[in-house]
């Protein structure tokens, strides 16, 4: 028996149930059989090879996050699939007309329709386990690394789509035009579609974030502070996924509408399909065309948006057992030893003074869409808030930066945020007294921290201070800012001899005159030569 | 007692058995087919029969291999030696015309067998696009994998290309085949080469010629490697994977660690030794590769 006369069996023995329970067993052994005889079943090592290769580990080398791992993961999945899938996909396509067996399968029970369908169906199955098999291993590894938070679905899903619709297009291109290039140039030709279609992108707002391996706003890439103090956004998902699953059922439908593909009815549905998938798919890019970079880093399309999601996630703050407390959001937990320990030094020199933080607490970041592809960065909210002071930070793996180690995390928060916290405390600024400056130098000297910190201009309200050496820009480019030495800090200077002095103080001294002196040093109304 | 039967006996196997006249007479008689007819059967049999035997696809005739198999004293017995000019046979000039007829027809051919036209038309489509897609203006990532993508597109035309739709009876019946994949994959690889860079001219191509003799011969060797181990039908997928490779090697020059093994060749410069002799082994093994062994593919699995 053949997978094809099933049903001719089961007619003849019961009623319609029997008819159907019986076609449904032959669609499954045919499905079945294209598994078994499936070109994308030699093509998982390949994939595996490759997602090994150029995914797993750049992906794993990632903070233990959710969102920029997952955002990482879908175009560089996509990317490790779309040949395999799309060149697989035309060569199963083509191979009744390369088996030179179209008439002698054109008068079996299934009609030409169905048992494409049946072909694609198995090859989209066999790549979307296989990636299946690769978003695991990844969401298996982050599920343990990872502190707070769970995984994203939506960019699975849009990978899945992705594969169906690639092997759907791969498929018709096999079917339509049989011939043994027709799989190396469609796989081809599907890479530099999906790889290089990306130029097109301005801005965030570009008919071209449609496409499947735009998983974050293209100029800001997948950010590690995203998604963690405010809710994933699945509005650009939702149009992908609606784009692919239309494209995916157009082009299925295109294949079904030849006069010698099955009955006029099955054409007529068909049609019915085809004309569906189109309109999704153009729905859905018009869609994507409204998106635009919202405040949290995400691309928010308004037809689509759900304003629950612009809710901040509410979580308890993890804290450090120093002078002053270090509280972290809990996802950035493995980050606390490292930073508490670089800060306790200043921590310890500020604690308890006039004008000092109670505690130093982790903010979100602010994005803003600038012209062209630029995004400017910023700190949410002030520097310092609520009562007692809070002092607000950024940590540098939370800017669209390179990726840190614990101890390189450590070095760039203290060389950032302890002159911002000295500078605070001291009211330094571009209109700073000498004494201010004097004060401000030792410190700094005391805490161990580069007195080239004082030579750089003050930063924004909302960067991570005045010393910040680097200042994302936008797709990973960062501008530096070459410090250069201010008169003051010359050697020889009164400034630089008074802060000396200070400096060489006993600790109880200086902070004794500090405790006393510190609101009238801030103020600009002690000079120079009042210093101890 | 002597008996009149038609059946040898059992122990003389060279006796032919004798016809009954019985049998004779209720034979049914074979069609007798037109003079014409006749004369162009043993007017193509002459004409085949010696080039089938020179090409080796049938064993050559009794006689002539009698004669090759009988030691030189024979050959003078028979008057005429091996180097002695047949007067029957062709002149020189004729027979070098008939060689290079048939040379020229069995590589038209195997160049139809492999769908050679349809190889170069998809090459020179690589070029084409190549080209109006260095008509546009593209970012650092962009210009770099650019020609990759294309380099790759004509060598996985290469690669698929010998397959044979012959199979197996192929491999057994022609000594020249060999030559003929070589030459054919040979010929591809120097067409792509030159269509890509000529594709090139005028406009920014990144690496230059130097990077697209190295991408397209390595990437064929790749290829090739494939067809002789898996297959030509999807002997792409080592390109094609390769492509990935590479272009994750040129992203990897902005994003450290930088890879920088030369068997990622693509991620080197043109000038780089390391890799110009990793593409270069790579090239040749798949030369030799699908030389010597041909695509590993059963018949009638390719168009």
């Amino acid at each position: 028996m053949s997978a094809v006369d099933a049903p001719a069996l089961a007619l003849t023995s019961g009623g319609p149930a029997s008819v159907k329970r019986g076609r449904l067993r032959a669609t499954a052994r045919l499905l079945r059989l294209e598994l078994r005889h499936n070109a994308m079943l030699w093509m998982i090592p390949v994939v595996a090879g490759l997602f090994w290769f150029t995914t797993y580990r750049k992906v794993m080398s990632m903070p233990p996050l959710w969102y920029p791992r997952a955002a990482a993961l879908q175009p560089r999945l996509l990317l490790v699939f779309v040949c395999p899938v799309a060149g697989a996909a035309a060569w199963m396509g083509s191979r009744e007309a390369r088996r030179r067996t179209v008439d002698v399968v054109s008068i079996t029970a299934r009609s030409r329709c169905v048992r494409q369908l049946i072909t694609w169906a198995a090859t989209a199955g066999w790549a979307v386990l296989a990636y299946l098999g690769c978003i695991g291993v990844v969401y298996g590894v982050t599920a343990r690394q990872a502190i707070a938070g769970g995984p994203l679905w939506w960019p699975v899903a849009v990978g899945a789509a992705s594969l169906a619709a690639l092997s759907a297009l791969g498929f018709a291109a096999g079917a339509l035009a049989p011939s043994r290039f027709t799989g190396p140039l469609t796989s081809i030709a599907a890479f530099f579609a999906l790889a290089l279609s990306t130029q097109l992108i301005n801005g965030s707002q570009s008919y071209w974030v449609v496409s499947p391996v735009v998983a974050a706003p293209w100029d800001l890439g997948p950010v590690p502070g995203v998604a963690i103090f405010y809710h994933y956004l699945p509005d650009l998902p939702i149009a992908q996924v609606m784009f692919l699953a239309g494209l995916t059922a157009a082009v299925l439908g295109a294949l079904a509408l030849p006069r010698n593909s099955g009955r006029r009815s099955l054409r007529a549905a068909a049609a019915v399909v085809t004309a569906a998938g189109l309109l999704a798919a153009v729905t859905a890019v018009r869609l994507a065309g409204t998106g635009k970079l919202d405040a949290h880093g995400m691309i928010a399309i308004p037809a689509l948006h759900d304003a629950a999601n612009d809710r901040p996630i509410r979580f308890t703050p993890v804290c450090s057992h120093t002078a002053i407390p270090v509280c972290l959001n809990p996802a950035y937990a493995s980050d606390l030893p490292g930073v508490a320990s670089a800060l306790e030094p200043v921590l310890t020199e500020i604690a308890g003074l006039p004008g000092a933080p109670a505690r130093i607490l982790q903010a979100s970041v602010v994005y803003h869409q600038g012209a062209g592809n630029g995004v400017s960065v910023g700190q949410a909210g002030p520097t310092i808030s609520g009562t007692p002071p809070a002092y607000h930070l950024l940590l540098p793996d939370q800017l669209n930066g390179p990726a840190f180690t614990t101890s390189q995390l450590a070095d760039v928060t203290r060389a950032t945020l302890g002159p911002a916290l000295i500078i605070q405390l001291t009211g330094y600024g571009p209109a700073a007294s000498p004494a201010q400056r004097a004060v401000t130098e030792a410190l700094l000297t005391d805490a161990n921290l580069r007195p080239q910190s004082l030579a750089l201009p003050p930063g924004p309200p909302g960067s991570s201070g005045p010393s910040g050496p680097s200042v994302p820009s936008g797709r990973g480019q960062v501008r530096t800012r070459a410090p250069s030495t201010p008169p003051w800090l010359l050697p020889g200077s009164p400034v630089v001899a008074a802060a000396r002095r200070f400096a060489a103080l006993p600790v109880s001294a200086r902070r004794t005159w500090l405790l006393h002196h510190l609101p009238a040093l801030r103020a600009g109304q002690i000079p120079l030569a009042q210093l101890p | 007692m002597t008996t009149n039967t038609s059946v040898p006996a059992a122990s003389d196997h060279n006796a032919r058995p004798t016809r009954s006249p019985r049998t004779e007479l209720h034979r049914p008689r074979r069609a007798t087919p037109s003079k014409r007819i006749r004369t162009a059967l043993a007017r193509n049999a002459r004409e085949l029969h010696p080039l089938r035997s020179r090409l080796g696809w049938i064993p050559a005739s009794p006689a002539r291999n009698r004669q090759a198999a009988q030691p030189p004293q024979i050959a003078l017995r028979l008057g005429r030696s091996r180097g002695q000019p047949n007067p029957a046979a062709p002149s020189p000039n004729l027979r070098r015309t008939r060689r290079l007829r048939t040379a020229l027809r069995l590589g038209r051919l195997h160049a139809a067998s492999r769908r050679i036209p349809a190889a170069l038309v998809a090459i020179a489509a690589c070029a084409v696009g190549l080209r109006i897609a260095l008509l546009g203006h593209w970012d650092s990532y962009g210009a770099l994998q650019l020609p990759l993508v294309f380099e790759t597109g004509a060598a996985a035309v290469i690669t698929v290309a010998p397959a044979s739709p012959i199979g197996d009876p192929e491999r057994v019946a022609g000594r020249w085949l060999p030559y003929l994949r070589l030459v054919a994959a040979l010929v591809l690889t120097a067409t792509a080469t030159v269509a890509l860079a000529a594709a090139g001219t005028g406009a920014h191509l990144a690496g230059g010629w130097l990077d697209v003799l190295r991408n397209v011969a390595g990437s064929t060797g790749i290829g090739l490697l494939c067809a002789a181990a898996i297959g030509a039908g999807l002997a792409w997928a080592g390109p094609a994977a390769y492509l990935l490779a590479g272009v994750y090697g040129l992203y990897t020059q902005w994003h450290h660690p930088a890879l920088t093994t030369p068997w990622l060749w693509p991620a080197r410069p043109p000038h780089d030794l390391g890799a110009t002799i990793c593409a270069s082994l790579i090239f040749t093994l798949g030369m030799a590769a699908v030389t010597v062994r041909g695509a590993r593919d059963p018949a009638g699995q390719t168009d």
